[in-house]
């Protein structure tokens, strides 16, 4: 099972990506705390997207079946799963182990 | 580059590429050196080196997400989507069957969502891609009997056009072909008097050609037309 510091490894990854397409001067920089959605968000709507779709693939890539971040309930949880990087890890590890 | 080779590198998805508009669309693109993967409900009717098919009924959300894993087993990418596949129920509203409608709204219009939504994931990561709606001649002509069918066709390029912004910093682009009447079993469900005075009606009274379709399909999806998206392009006069 995918343990916490994999999880976050991927969603770096992901941010990683974005990063890479980016100008020097534009660069996200990466970190637990660093703030997917909302005010303080360093992402942009589409590169959010990007994001999700990236960290959803590499999940089911390691886990072997479809993990979806964007259902009902991630959409209805009190803090966003997507506020940051550990809120987003923390979804995550929850949604493993529901469905080990 | 020689007309042979231009779709070479390039795999199209295709769905209901068994038969009708989906398999010559298939068969040229095929010709032209594309690699494709055809998604239908039934088994392959024709084989090819460079054809892989799979059986997906589009209007399944559990279905679609299956076929696109069969197909990430076979290709790293997807460049061209033609949803072709539809199904059509011609009848009064008043006696249409709840679940013919159900069908239609199903296979015309959520399944070219999943499909585009699925197909998008890996373009992104091309940064090139080219979405082609097959709609019809209905969404503007709204004729009698096709309730559900013609606003699935409108629905399908308010779809079109609405994907084509959100795809549009990817350079994805997203097109609506609308067609009209041609020969294809599709057609043969429907009343030939009712088909004549369609055509009759038409500013080109005549039915499509297999090249009226596939001319506007090489258009749509070649490199020069990088900065035609959202567009609906109907055949034969109508608007």
């Amino acid at each position: 099972m995918l343990n916490k510091d994999a999880i976050q490894s991927i969603i770096f990854r992901a941010l990683e990506s974005i990063n890479d397409e980016r100008k020097l001067e534009d660069q996200i920089l990466i970190s637990a705390e660093t703030s997917l959605f909302g005010a303080d968000a360093v992402l942009d709507s589409l590169s959010l997207v990007s994001v999700i779709v990236d960290v959803e693939s590499a999940l089911s890539d390691a886990s072997g079946r479809e993990i979806s971040l964007t259902d009902d309930r991630a959409m209805s949880q009190s803090v966003s799963p997507f506020s940051d990087v550990s809120t987003l890890t923390k979804y995550i590890s929850l949604l493993i182990a529901e469905s080990a | 580059m020689t007309e042979v080779e231009a779709y070479a590198g390039k795999c199209a998805l295709i769905t209901g590429s068994r038969r009708g508009v989906g398999r010559l669309i298939a068969e040229h693109l095929l010709k032209h050196g594309a690699r494709v993967i055809g998604f239908a409900r039934g088994a392959a009717t024709y084989a090819h080196p460079r054809y892989d098919h799979f059986q997906v009924d589009i209007g399944d959300p559990a279905s679609v997400l299956k076929g696109f894993s069969d197909l990430k087993k076979c290709v790293d990418t997807v460049h061209i989507v033609v949803n072709n596949a539809a199904v059509l129920t011609s009848q009064y509203s008043m006696i249409m069957p709840p679940a013919s409608a159900q069908a239609m709204l199903n296979t015309n219009l959520l399944g070219p969502f999943l499909v585009s939504r699925e197909a998008s994931k890996l373009m992104r990561k091309n940064k090139w891609g080219r979405i082609i709606n097959i709609g019809s001649m209905a969404a503007s002509l709204e004729p009698i009997g096709d309730s559900m069918y013609a606003a699935c066709k409108a629905g399908l390029a308010t779809l079109s056009n609405v994907m084509a912004k959100e795809l549009a910093p990817l350079n994805v682009t997203c097109n609506t072909l609308a067609v009209s009447a041609i020969k294809t079993d599709m057609l043969a469900q429907l009343p030939q008097d009712k088909i004549a005075q369609v055509i009759a009606g038409l500013p080109i009274p005549r039915f499509a050609e297999p090249d009226d379709i596939l001319n506007v399909v090489d258009f749509l999806a070649s490199e020069r037309s990088s900065y035609i998206t959202a567009q609906t392009i109907y055949l034969g006069g109508v608007n």
